[in-house]
C-alpha cells in the first residue's frame, strides 16, 4: 500500500503574511528549488530511511571516539576525585563551569530561533528550527553534566533538589544561585524537549505513513499523537505551539540571568556585578547563533540541504551574531568604565589584571574573536560566503568559551588576599571532559540527522513559493 | 605507612592507598562509608592495642592526672597529664591530652615558669614521633635484632673487660636536661678509670658559656630575661624563632610589645644577614654580613667606651652602632644584647657590652642560667681527636645524631671506636654506624625529668605504656652499672636526695612530689651567687681575622620547623610553611634581590654552591627580600636520610658538612664561597607567591609616638553597607576571637596545634606546589617597602566566622550554616562539594579535600583526635573555632552545675599561642576578655568593608618609632 501522505499535502497556514507584501521576497527566496511538497516530503524523509553514508560514519566514529574519551575522563574524576583536576584553594571552579556556562549559551539560540523568532514572524526560520531545537536539547545535556561532575561527592547530587525526606528540616537553600539553577536548567531542559518534540508531531505523522515496517509503523504512531491532519487537529497545534512559544520566550531570558547570578550575587570582584544578566544573555544569543552556523553550515553541505538552508539564512544570522557582538563588546567596555568609575581597588585591579596579567593572552583572545573578528561580518560578501561565515562562526565561539574562561578564572585566582593568589592550569582530565562534551553533542546531533526530520517539513510547506501551480 | 608514598608520588600515592586499603581494611567500596567505621574501627582497635600492650609490662606504674584526679578512667573523656617538652633542648612545660590511653595532643602548660602555656610548633608535633612508623622495635646488635638480655650481657662483658684494662668510655650526648639522667650516667662512668660525658648541640651556642667562663670565671649559658629589656639588640640570634628557648623568648617578647601595657613597649632592633623570624618582627632592622659581626660588636663597645674600633666596618654601620650604643646607654640596665654568633670574639664582646650596659643580674641572669644548651665544642673537638688515634673504647651516643650533623672528620674517627651503642629510637645515620642499638622509649613511655634553668625544674610521666620493646635510657644506664631498680623508683630517690633538700616550702617529700608531677614544675627558691664580671680574666681580643674570604658568605640558618633535623621525618613539621619564605618540605639557598639579579639566579632556579674546602651541593634558589647582598643563606637539618619511615623521599639537603669546627666553635668557617648556575630548576612548594599587599588596607600600622599621642585615633573608620538578610539570632554565647598584631611574631605553633587537634591532612610537596594545603590556619606574610628592606607583617588568617558569611548563602545544600553562638558551620555529611563557598569566600579560608587524603598506617592513625571526624573526599573543611572543645567546655560546666567561665573554653591555637596573641571568648559577657579586647581602639577587620562581619579581628601593628614613613595602603601616621 502506498503512502497517502495526505498530511503533507495539506498546506499549513501557519503564517499568513505574505512574504512579498512584507517586502523580504526580492532578497532571496526562502527556500530554493521551486521545490514541490512532494519533493520536500521526499528530500526531508527519506535520509531517514536509508542507511547512513560513509561519511556520516566517519563523522560518528570521531565524535563517539571524543565521547568516550570524556566518559574515562568522567570516570578518573568520579572515582579518583577532584584532584585529577588543574583546581586549587584558590580557584575552586575553571573548566567545570566554564563548560556549563559556554553550553548553557549555545543552547539559547535554539530557543531564540524557535520561540521568538515565530512569535515575530520571521518566517526564515522554517528551515533551521528544528535542527536548532535539537542542539539546544543537546547542548543543555551537556551543560547538565558539568554541575553534577564538578561536585566532590557527585553521587549525592539529589541532595541539591528539594524532595521530601526524612531529614526534618533539612531542606534546600533558596538563597543559593546554585540551587537556583537546577531549576532554571531543569525548567529550560523540559519546555525545549517539549516545544521541540511537539514541533514535530506533524512530521512524525508523515513518517508514520511513509514508514515500511511494522515496527517503524508503531513506533511513530505513537510518538505523532494520532496526528489526522485535520484542521481541527492543526488548529490545536498552532495554539499550543504559540503558547509553547510564549512559555519559553522568557526562558531564553531567565536562564542565562540565573546562570549569570551565579556570579553577580558572589562578593567576588569581577563577578559581583549588576551588569551580568543582560551581558550573559547577550553573550548567549552571540554564542548560539554561531553555534546553529557552525552546524548548518557543516549540515547543508554533508546532507545535502543547501536549497533549504539557503544563503539567506545564513546571513540572517551573521546579522544576529554582528548585533549581539557588538553587545557583548559593549558589556566589556562597561566593566572597565564601571570598575574604573566605582572607585573600588579590588575591582579595578581585577579588570587591570584581566587585561593585563598572567591570563591576558585569554583575555585578548576573548575579544580578539568577540568583538573584532565579527566585525567582518559589515562586508556583505562575508556575510554570504558559507566557508567565511564558518571560520568566523568557530571564532566566536572560541572567543565566547573564552569569555566565560576569564570571568571565573581571572576573577578567582587573584581576589581580595595577595596571599592566597594562585595560578591556574589545566590537566589532561579537564581538557578530556571538555572534548568529551563535544563528543556528546556531536553524537547525539549525528544520531538525530539520520532518526529524525532535520527540517521542519511542514512549515517549511508553508513558506514555499506557490505561483507555478 | 604508604602516606609517605603521597609525599613522594600523587599518582602513586592514590593507587597505593586504593590496593593497602582493600587489603588491609574491610571497607566498602564507596568512599562515603569510610570515614565514620574507620573511625571507630580504630579508636577501638587503639583502645584495644592499649590494652593488650599494657598487659605485657612488667611493672605498674600509676600516673597521676593532671588536677582533677579520677579515678580510673571514662572511656571517651580526655584526661591531661602534665609534662615536659622533649622536642628540643628548651624543656617547655606541656600538657598532654590522653584519650583511652593513647596521647594525642600536646599543648603548653600555663604553671611553667618559661612558657608559661605556649607551645611551638616542633613541640606540638611530638605526637606524631611517638608513633611514628620507623621507630626501632626492639634491641640489635650488629644489625640484628636481639633480645635486651643478651645485648646487656654483650655489653656488660665488654664494660667489664674495658673496666679491667682501664679502656676510655666516652657517653656523647645532646644537651641533657634531665639531672636525674646526667647524674646516672656520671654514675655508670665513675665505674670506669677514664670516663666522660661530652655533649654538644647541633645548633651550638658553645661559645656562649666558653666566652662568660673567660669573664666571669664560670662556664654559663646566661638565662636572657626578655621580658624585663626596654631595650633589645639582636645580632644574628633568631630568638623567636629557633635560639636556645624560642617559645620562652616569645612569651618574655610579646609581653612587652603592646602599646597599652603597664611597662613602656619595649623597642627591639635586629641586625641580621639573613631574614630571621625575629627580624621580621624588629622595630628596626639593618642588614649585617657574618663577617661583620665583630667589627659590629666592637665599634658598639668603643662607643661605650672599652676597647677601640677595629675600623673595618662600612660607614653606615659605624654610624648606626654607634647610635645603637647611645640607645642601649639610655636604657641601662633594661637594655639586652642578644648575639646568635657561635664565636667566641663575638661572644666575649657580648658579654662585655652587657656588662657595660649593667644588664647583668637584670636582663642577663647569670645566677640562675639556662641550661638548654650545654653543648661543649672544646670537649668534642678532643673526643674526635681522640676516638681518631683509636683511643677510645666505646662511644655511647645518647640524644644525638653526630653522623648526621659533624663535620665529615667525626664519622672517620666513629669508625675507630670498637663498641658503639646508640640509644636513638631510629636507626638514625648515627645507628646505621653502631654495633649495639639500644632504642630509648619515646619520651611519652617513659619517667624523668627536666632542669631547663637552674631550679627551674619539671617532671616527665609516661601517657602510655610503651608501645614497643623499647628501654628508657635511664634504664639502660642503670642496668649497664648493675642496679636493678626501677626507673620511677630511681628517679624518685634522686628528687629525694638532690631536688626535695633545695627547697624549703614543702616539709614532706610526697607532698612535694605529688604537687610537682600534678603541676608539671617546680621553681626552687634561693638564689645562687651570681659570677662577677672580673676584667683581668677578659682577655685583650686579638684582632679579628674572620673577614670574608670572597664575594660571597655563607649563613647557616634554622628553620622554625625543623630546627635541627631531628624531627625531619616529621610530616606535620616538613609541611609547616617556613613563616618568612612560606615554602614547605625543602631547604635552598636563600639570596638577596640585588645578588640574585647579579648572580643571573631566578627563584627556582638550581644552584650549586661550594665553600672552599667543603662539598658541592646543589639546592634551588629562593630570593629573600631584605637579605644582606653579600650572603648566602641556607637551612640546616635537611636531607635526613637514615630512620626514615618506608617510601619516605628525601628532603632538601644536608648543608651540616659545611660546618667545621675549625674555630673550636661549631660554626660555617669563613670560606671562600663558589656559586654557579647549575641548570635546571626545581619546583618550590610554597603556599604562598605574592608577596605585596598591593596597596591593600589588609593590615593597619601605626607608629608607637602617634598611637601614644591620641590612642582613639587607631579606630578604623570603615562603615559597613546595609544587607539583604536579616541579622542572625544570637543565644547564650557568641564566640569572637582578637588577635593582636603586636604580640604575634608569626612563630607558626598554631598552625601546627590546629592540624593536630582537627586531624588535618598532610598532602605533601607537590599538592603544597599545587596549593592545595590543607592547614586550616594559615599565617599570611606580606613585605611592604624596599625589596632590600621589607617590613613584614604577620597575619594569622583562619576562617572569619562571618555573621553574614557569603559562604552560607552560596550553598545550594546548606552544608554551611551559621550557629546560634555566631559559629559558620561545616556539615560534613551534607557537603556535595560544589566549592561555590570557597569560591565565594573572600579570606580563601575554606579547604577542599582533593582526594581521600589516607591518614597513614594504622600505627599513626593512633595520633588522630577521636573528637574531631576524619572528613572524606569530596567535601569541604574549615576552622571551627575548634567546636569540639567549646562543647567539652560547655559540657563540663553543665556537668558541674554552672555557668561556662571566661577562658575555660579555648581553641588549638590560642590555648598554644608562645606569645598570648589571641584573646577568645564570649562577647555575650560584657566581662569576658574578649570584649574587653573588642573595644581596644586598635582593633580592626579585615575586609569589613565588605559588610560581612567577620567574628575576627586584630588590634592594629604598632612599630616603637616616631613615625612610620608614608607609603602607600596602610593605616596611621
Amino acid at each position: 500500500m502506498a503512502p497517502e501522505n495526505h498530511t503533507a499535502t495539506l498546506p499549513t497556514p501557519l503564517l499568513v503574511e505574505d512574504e512579498q507584501e512584507r517586502g523580504y521576497g526580492h532578497v532571496l527566496p526562502l527556500i530554493d528549488g521551486n521545490k514541490t511538497y512532494s519533493q520536500v516530503t521526499e528530500e526531508v524523509f527519506s535520509t531517514t530511511e536509508r542507511m547512513p553514508p560513509l561519511k556520516w560514519w566517519l563523522a560518528l566514529s570521531v565524535s563517539l571516539s571524543l565521547f568516550l574519551l570524556g566518559a574515562w575522563a568522567v570516570t578518573q574524576t568520579v572515582t579518583r576525585g577532584i584532584g585529577t583536576w588543574g583546581l586549587n584553594r584558590t580557584v575552586g571552579w575553571a573548566f567545570d563551569i566554564t563548560n556549563f556556562v559556554f553550553w548553557v549559551g549555545i543552547g539559547h539560540a535554539g530557543t531564540l530561533i524557535s520561540a521568538i523568532l515565530f512569535l515575530f514572524r520571521q518566517r526564515w526560520r522554517t528551515s533551521i528550527n528544528r535542527a536548532a531545537e535539537a542542539m539546544t536539547i543537546f547542548a543543555v545535556m551537556c551543560a547538565g553534566t558539568f554541575p553534577i561532575i564538578h561536585m566532590g561527592r557527585p553521587w549525592l547530587a539529589f541532595w541539591a533538589t528539594p524532595y521530601p525526606n526524612t531529614r526534618g528540616p533539612l531542606w534546600v537553600n533558596f538563597k543559593s544561585p546554585l540551587l537556583w539553577d537546577v531549576f532554571a536548567i531543569s525548567t529550560y531542559f523540559i519546555i525545549s524537549l517539549t516545544f521541540w518534540y511537539l514541533g514535530m508531531v506533524p512530521d512524525l505523522a508523515t513518517m508514520r505513513d511513509r514508514a515500511k515496517t511494522k515496527i517503524r509503523k508503531a513506533i511513530f504512531s505513537i510518538f505523532s499523537l494520532g496526528w489526522n491532519g485535520s484542521n481541527r487537529t492543526w488548529s490545536r497545534y498552532e495554539t499550543v505551539y504559540m503558547l509553547l512559544a510564549g512559555l519559553s520566550t522568557p526562558l531564553v531570558i531567565s536562564v542565562h540571568t540565573i546562570v549569570s547570578m551565579d556570579f553577580a550575587t558572589s562578593v567576588i570582584p569581577g563577578w559581583h556585578a549588576t551588569i551580568f544578566p543582560p551581558y550573559f544573555v547577550a553573550g548567549a544569543v552571540f554564542s548560539g547563533f554561531a553555534m546553529v552556523l557552525t552546524l548548518m553550515i557543516i549540515a547543508r553541505n554533508v546532507m545535502d540541504l543547501e536549497e533549504y538552508i539557503t544563503v539567506r539564512h545564513l546571513e540572517a544570522m551573521t546579522k544576529v551574531i554582528i548585533a549581539t557582538g557588538m553587545i557583548v563588546g559593549m558589556a566589556y567596555g562597561t566593566e572597565f568604565f564601571m570598575a574604573w568609575y566605582s572607585g573600588n581597588d579590588f575591582e579595578r585591579y581585577v579588570f587591570l589584571n584581566r587585561a593585563l596579567g598572567p591570563f591576558k593572552w585569554a583575555y585578548w583572545s576573548m575579544v580578539t574573536c568577540n568583538v573584532v573578528i565579527p566585525q567582518l561580518f559589515w562586508i556583505r560578501k562575508v556575510r554570504t560566503t558559507p566557508w567565511m561565515i564558518f571560520i568566523l562562526s568557530i571564532f566566536v565561539n572560541i572567543g565566547m568559551w573564552f569569555e566565560r574562561f576569564v570571568i571565573i578564572v581571572t576573577s578567582l585566582h587573584r581576589d581580595y588576599l595577595p596571599s592566597s593568589w594562585a595560578m591556574y592550569t589545566p590537566t589532561f582530565v579537564e581538557v578530556a571532559i571538555f572534548l568529551g562534551s563535544f563528543g556528546l553533542f556531536f553524537t547525539c546531533f549525528l544520531i538525530f540527522t539520520r532518526l529524525l526530520p532535520v527540517i521542519a517539513a511542514s512549515e517549511v510547506k508553508g513558506v514555499l513559493k506557490h505561483e507555478e501551480h | 605507612m604508604h602516606v609517605w608514598k603521597s609525599l613522594g608520588e600523587r599518582r602513586g600515592l592514590i593507587k597505593k592507598t586504593k590496593a593497602e586499603f582493600s587489603d588491609e581494611l574491610p571497607v566498602g567500596e564507596s568512599v562515603r562509608q569510610i570515614s565514620r567505621r574507620d573511625f571507630f574501627r580504630f579508636s577501638s582497635l587503639g583502645f584495644i592495642a592499649g590494652l593488650a600492650v599494657s598487659c605485657k609490662s612488667k611493672t605498674v606504674e600509676k600516673a597521676l592526672p593532671y588536677l582533677n584526679a579520677q579515678e580510673g578512667l571514662t572511656p571517651g573523656v580526655a584526661q591531661w597529664y602534665a609534662t615536659t617538652c622533649q622536642g628540643c633542648s628548651a624543656g617547655c612545660g606541656a600538657l598532654a591530652r590522653s584519650r583511652d590511653g593513647r596521647p594525642v595532643k600536646l599543648e603548653g602548660n600555663p604553671d611553667h615558669p618559661l612558657n608559661r602555656g605556649g607551645l611551638c610548633a616542633i613541640g606540638q608535633a611530638q605526637t606524631r614521633g611517638l608513633y611514628d612508623p620507623a621507630r626501632l622495635k626492639q634491641s640489635r646488635m650488629r644489625g640484628e635484632d636481639c633480645t635486651w638480655k643478651a645485648l646487656d650481657a654483650d655489653l656488660v662483658a665488654r664494660f667489664a673487660e674495658i673496666k679491667g684494662r682501664g679502656g676510655k668510655v666516652r657517653v656523647l650526648g645532646g644537651t641533657l636536661l634531665s639531672p636525674t639522667l646526667k647524674a646516672t650516667i656520671q654514675d655508670f662512668l665513675g665505674g670506669f678509670k677514664d670516663g666522660k660525658l661530652v655533649t654538644y648541640d647541633a645548633l651550638s651556642c658553645a661559645a656562649i658559656p666558653a666566652a662568660y667562663e673567660l669573664t666571669h670565671g664560670r662556664k654559663v649559658l646566661p638565662h636572657y630575661r626578655i621580658e624585663e629589656a626596654d631595650f633589645i639588640l639582636g645580632i644574628e640570634a633568631d630568638f623567636l624563632g629557633t635560639w636556645i628557648d624560642p617559645a620562652g623568648f616569645t612569651r618574655a617578647y610579646a609581653s612587652r610589645r603592646g602599646p597599652d601595657n603597664p611597662r613602656p613597649m619595649s623597642k627591639h632592633v635586629q641586625a641580621e644577614a639573613g631574614m630571621s623570624l625575629t627580624g621580621s618582627n624588629a622595630d628596626e632592622r639593618l642588614r649585617l654580613a657574618p663577617s661583620e659581626i665583630v667589627p659590629f660588636l666592637e665599634a658598639l663597645a668603643s662607643a661605650l667606651g672599652s676597647g677601640n674600633s677595629a675600623g673595618d666596618l662600612r660607614k653606615e654601620l659605624s654610624t648606626r652602632a654607634k647610635q645603637l650604643a647611645h640607645e642601649l646607654g639610655e636604657h641601662r640596665g633594661a637594655s639586652l644584647l642578644l648575639c646568635g654568633a657561635n664565636d667566641l670574639h663575638a661572644q666575649l664582646l657580648t658579654a662585655r657590652i652587657n656588662h657595660l650596659l649593667g644588664n647583668e643580674g637584670r636582663t642577663v641572669d647569670l645566677a640562675r642560667p639556662s641550661l638548654q644548651k650545654q653543648g661543649d665544642d672544646r670537649a668534642l673537638a678532643d673526643l674526635i681527636e681522640e676516638m681518631g688515634e683509636t683511643r677510645v673504647d666505646v662511644v655511647i651516643v645518647v640524644g644525638a645524631n653526630p653522623v648526621y650533623d659533624l663535620p665529615a672528620a667525626f664519622t672517620a674517627a666513629f669508625a675507630k671506636v670498637s663498641v658503639r651503642v646508640s640509644l636513638a629510637l631510629t636507626e638514625d645515620e648515627t645507628a646505621k654506624l653502631c654495633t649495639h642499638l639500644a632504642p630509648d622509649h619515646h619520651w611519652l613511655e617513659a619517667w624523668s625529668d627536666a632542669e631547663p634553668a637552674l631550679g627551674t625544674l619539671s617532671l616527665i610521666q609516661p601517657l602510655t605504656n610503651p608501645l614497643l620493646h623499647t628501654r628508657q635510657v635511664l634504664e639502660s644506664f642503670l642496668t649497664w652499672s648493675g642496679q636493678a631498680q626501677a626507673v620511677l623508683d630511681h628517679l624518685r630517690a634522686h628528687w629525694r636526695k638532690d631536688v626535695f633538700p633545695r627547697q624549703k616550702a614543702v616539709a614532706d617529700f610526697e607532698v612535694f612530689w605529688n604537687g610537682v608531677l600534678q603541676k608539671g614544675a617546680v621553681q626552687l627558691e634561693g638564689s645562687p651567687a651570681s659570677p662577677i664580671y672580673r676584667e683581668p680574666l677578659a682577655p685583650s681580643l686579638r684582632a679579628w681575622n674572620g673577614v670574608r674570604a670572597g664575594n660571597y658568605e655563607l649563613l647557616l640558618v634554622a628553620k622554625v620547623g625543623m630546627g635541627d633535623g631531628r624531627h625531619a621525618f616529621n610530616p606535620w613539621l616538613q609541611e609547616l610553611p617556613d613563616p618568612i619564605t612560606k615554602i614547605t618540605w625543602d631547604n635552598y639557598i636563600s639570596v638577596s634581590p640585588a645578588a640574585a639579579k647579579g648572580l643571573g639566579l631566578e627563584q627556582g632556579d638550581l644552584a650549586a654552591l661550594r665553600p672552599q674546602g667543603h662539598p658541592e651541593l646543589t639546592l634551588p634558589v629562593v630570593v629573600q627580600p631584605g637579605q644582606d647582598d653579600r650572603t648566602l643563606a641556607v637551612a640546616l637539618g635537611y636531607g635526613r636520610r637514615e630512620g626514615a619511615p618506608k617510601g619516605w623521599k628525601i628532603v632538601g639537603t644536608n648543608v651540616y658538612p659545611w660546618r667545621s669546627l675549625a674555630s673550636g666553635f661549631l660554626a660555617a668557617t669563613p670560606a671562600a664561597l663558589q656559586i654557579r648556575k647549575a641548570g635546571g630548576r626545581a619546583e618550590l612548594a610554597a603556599t604562598q607567591d605574592h608577596h605585596s599587599l598591593e596597596g591593600r588596607e589588609l593590615v593597619r600600622e601605626m607608629a608607637l609616638a602617634t598611637y601614644l599621642r591620641d590612642p582613639a585615633s587607631a579606630r578604623p573608620h570603615e562603615q559597613p553597607g546595609p544587607s539583604a538578610y536579616a541579622a542572625h539570632p544570637h543565644g547564650k554565647h557568641r564566640w569572637a576571637m582578637v588577635i593582636d598584631m603586636n604580640k604575634c611574631t608569626g612563630c607558626s605553633g598554631c598552625v601546627i596545634g590546629c592540624q593536630v587537634e582537627n586531624n588535618i591532612p598532610v598532602v605533601g610537596r607537590e599538592e603544597v606546589a599545587k596549593k592545595r594545603e590543607m592547614h586550616w590556619l594559615r599565617i599570611d606574610r606580606y613585605y611592604e617597602g624596599s625589596e632590600a628592606d621589607p617590613k613584614v607583617f604577620h597575619q594569622p588568617m583562619m576562617c572569619q566566622q562571618c555573621d553574614n558569611a557569603p559562604c552560607e548563602n552560596v550553598c545550594p545544600v546548606l552544608a554551611t550554616v551559621h550557629s546560634e553562638e555566631g559559629l559558620n558551620q561545616q556539615v560534613y555529611n551534607r557537603c556535595v562539594g560544589t566549592r561555590y563557598c570557597a569560591n565565594n569566600c573572600p579570606y580563601k579560608v575554606r579547604r577542599f579535600n582533593w582526594w581521600e587524603y589516607p591518614h597513614a598506617s594504622e600505627v599513626e592513625r593512633l595520633a588522630l583526635n577521636p573528637d574531631v571526624t576524619v572528613r572524606s573526599r569530596g567535601v569541604m573543611e574549615k576552622c571551627s573555632f575548634c567546636v569540639q572543645r567549646l562543647m567539652t567546655a560547655k559540657i563540663q560546666a553543665k556537668n558541674e552545675g554552672r555557668e561556662l567561665k571566661d577562658g575555660e573554653a579555648l581553641p588549638a591555637c590560642m590555648q598554644s599561642c608562645p606569645a598570648q596573641a589571641m584573646v577568645f571568648g564570649d562577647v555575650q559577657d560584657p566581662d569576658s576578655q574578649i570584649s574587653h579586647a573588642m573595644r581596644d581602639p586598635k582593633r580592626f577587620l579585615v575586609l569589613g568593608e565588605l559588610g560581612i562581619g567577620p567574628a575576627v579581628s586584630y588590634l592594629t601593628k604598632i612599630r616603637n618609632a616616631e613615625s612610620i614613613e608614608a607609603q602607600g595602603g596602610h593605616h596611621g601616621a
